[in-house]
């Protein structure tokens, strides 16, 4: 026995190690930010001479330099970024009449929907975990900045880490899932993702530090899923001082977020894969009339 | 079936309405149309991708709309478009459709390679689908819709852009599987020819309504049987009252030389006539019987340019005993 949705991953994962595009569409931006943005912006040269140490360290929650609050920051948005891909290839097999196929075969509608949020999902946090190995490199580089681990990392503290980034892009890959099942082509969908790409990270704590910021802005970066993931993954690397709650606070709110986007994208993908024809037409009836 | 309309306030379109047949197991039924009359329609509501505004269809027993996972799991489906993935291979296609199934490679393999074998896609079976030409991709659809076994296969226009030969293996393994594994097919095409050889029954559908159905005979029967075109030598005497004399002749018309005879019977006339003509010593040239065809009936049915007063249409719901495929349609 084969398992239906295993068939549906099999079907994702030959098509993305054959086309792995995402290697430059997914990394190029953390990159960059990395190479470029993170070394010239660099907070602490602004800060003048006999200045008492902390000023900067509590701006930065405990993070030893700039480069390493910020590059903990570019690992969630390498891993929103990459997101913002996971619902174009369903439009494509809406529109390629492949959708349809599978729809005629015995596979739940609700297996078709997992197994799309389990590999996308699970490829969002590759690009997460290059930046991380990324960042440690550029360390050891003379002349770059790079990111330095401050405190020893416990086993708690990793998997705290690690259990941020992979709800964070549950969270998001089943956002970007939902527009990928509510509308009908590529161009609506990458429409919707370039007008929420920027809001979605610049109201987060992923660039530069909160205490800087506008109480009405930091209202709403404390929101923010990114900073909530970030916030998180902070504490595991440079310690917990400076922080209004316990990781676990942050983590259940970004628990919450991902709820929220999970039960919206279920929504949206059952409202396209069933059968009937609604009075806006689910997207089935449509595909059958190209 | 109804599907809504385009804009909102706009007027939905009634596609299919009013379409009642049965299907018998282990039947290859042909379901004929015009562009537009309704056969996806009908296949999309038979095979649970869409679901009907109102009626009644199931499958084997088993009802479209109460449980469409069972019906799916019955039957294989070739769509009308082509869906098979262009960035994997022939053979990942039809793997992966047969693990949608359940079926793994190790159940499924030697099948695959079979099937492909069958459809003449051998050496093409681990080249990627873009780069296939489309009667390659038209057969590699086959082997997809077959892939799992079905005992219950919908082919909408299965034989669309490919060759004689492409044509003819195709329906030779259709028909193998219906001799040995009681395969039972519910077809769409535009290919009457084929229709005619292949169908054990036929349903002519126009405008969403079933117009007519039968065996191939039947529904040939049904336009007046045969014709006999009968040339006369010029100037030769007028020969419509002794040709309306002779048994089994329906219509005569004539465009001076050349006469058209509608008849039961096309073969038995041919002597009768030549004697007739004979003895009224008027000089014959030429005659011809044609039988009819389907092309014949589908354009009488449904060719609105030739539809005469009068020709209601009319259904003739069989009556099965053993029902692989029961709709009840609106
Ligand atoms: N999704 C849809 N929305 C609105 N109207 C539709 C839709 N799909 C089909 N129709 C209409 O329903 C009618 C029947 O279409 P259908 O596709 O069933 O025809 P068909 O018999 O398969 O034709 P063909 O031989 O061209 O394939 C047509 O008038 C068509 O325009
Ligand atoms: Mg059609």
């Amino acid at each position: 026995m084969a398992v239906p949705a295993f068939s549906l991953i099999y079907r994702e994962y030959l098509r993305w190690i054959r086309a792995p595009t995402w290697v430059i569409s997914g990394l190029m931006s953390p990159i960059l930010y990395l190479l470029l943005f993170g070394q010239a912006f660099d907070l602490g040269r602004l800060i003048p001479p006999g200045t008492p140490a902390n000023v900067l360290s509590n701006a930065l929650s405990g993070a030893p330099n700039y480069f390493s609050y910020f590059a903990v920051g570019m690992v969630a948005f390498a891993s929103v970024t990459a997101a913002m891909f996971s619902g174009a290839g369903i439009i494509f097999d809406k529109q390629l009449g492949i959708l349809q196929r599978i729809l005629s075969t015995p596979i739940s509608r609700r297996a078709v929907f997992l197994s799309e949020l389990t590999f996308r999902g699970m490829l969002t946090l590759i690009p997460a975990f290059l930046v991380v190995g990324f960042a440690l490199l550029l360390a050891h580089v003379p002349g770059v900045a790079g990111l330095t681990v401050s405190s020893t990392v416990s086993v708690l503290g990793a998997a705290q880490f690690l259990a941020a980034a992979i709800v964070l892009s549950v969270a998001f890959t089943a956002l970007f899932l939902s527009f990928g099942f509510a509308v009908q082509r590529v161009e609506s969908y990458f429409g919707v993702v370039t007008i929420l790409q920027l809001p979605i990270l610049l109201t987060s704590n992923a660039m530069y530090p909160v205490s800087i910021m506008p109480a009405w802005l930091q209202y709403l970066v404390g929101f923010n899923p990114i900073s909530l993931a970030v916030n998180v993954m902070r504490m595991s690397l440079f310690g917990t001082h400076g922080y209004a709650y316990p990781a676990g606070i942050y983590l259940l709110g970004l628990l919450a977020w991902a709820g929220l986007f999970v039960t919206l994208a279920l929504v949206l993908a059952s409202r396209a894969l069933r059968s009937d024809v609604s009075p806006k037409g689910s997207a089935l009836s449509q595909a059958i009339a190209e | 079936m109804v599907y809504p309309p385009a804009k909102p306030g706009g007027k939905g379109t009634v596609a299919v309405a009013g379409v009642t047949f049965q299907v018998r197991r282990g039947e290859i039924f042909g379901f004929l149309g015009p562009n537009g009359a309704g056969k996806t329609t009908t296949i999309s509501i038979l095979t649970t991708l869409l679901v009907a505004t109102s009626g009644r269809a199931t499958i084997e027993g088993v009802d479209v709309q109460a449980d469409p996972e069972g019906v799916r799991r019955r039957l294989g489906l070739v769509f009308q478009r082509s869906t098979a993935d262009e960035e994997l291979t022939g053979r990942e296609n039809m793997l992966i459709e047969a693990g949608f199934y359940g079926l793994s490679r190790g159940e499924i393999g030697n099948h695959v390679s079979d099937l492909l074998e069958q459809m003449d896609l051998s050496s093409a079976a681990d080249k990627f689908v873009k780069s296939y030409s489309g009667g390659m991709r038209r057969r590699l659809e086959l082997a997809v819709g077959m892939v799992h076994r079905p005992r219950l296969v919908f082919l909408d226009e299965p034989t669309l852009g490919l060759d004689p030969q492409g044509r003819a293996g195709f329906w030779r393994y259709i028909r193998s599987l219906r001799e040995t594994k009681g395969l039972t097919v519910f077809m769409t095409t535009h290919y009457l020819d084929e229709a005619d050889q292949l169908c054990d029954r036929i349903a002519v559908i126009d405008h969403g309504r079933i117009v007519a159905s039968g065996t191939p005979s039947e529904l040939k029967d049904g336009v007046g049987g045969d014709t006999l075109v009968v040339s006369t030598a010029a100037g030769a005497g007028d020969l419509t009252p002794l040709l309306r004399s002779l048994p089994g002749v329906t219509s005569v018309a004539s465009n001076g030389a050349t006469y058209r005879v509608k008849c039961s019977n096309g073969e038995s006339l041919v002597p009768k006539t030549v004697i007739a003509a004979e003895r009224a010593g008027i000089d014959i040239v030429g005659v011809t019987v044609l039988k009819p065809t389907l092309d014949e009936v589908f354009l009488h049915l449904t060719g609105h340019a030739y539809r005469e007063e009068g020709d209601a249409p009319s259904t003739s719901p069989s009556h099965a005993t053993d029902p692989g495929i029961v709709s009840r349609g609106k």
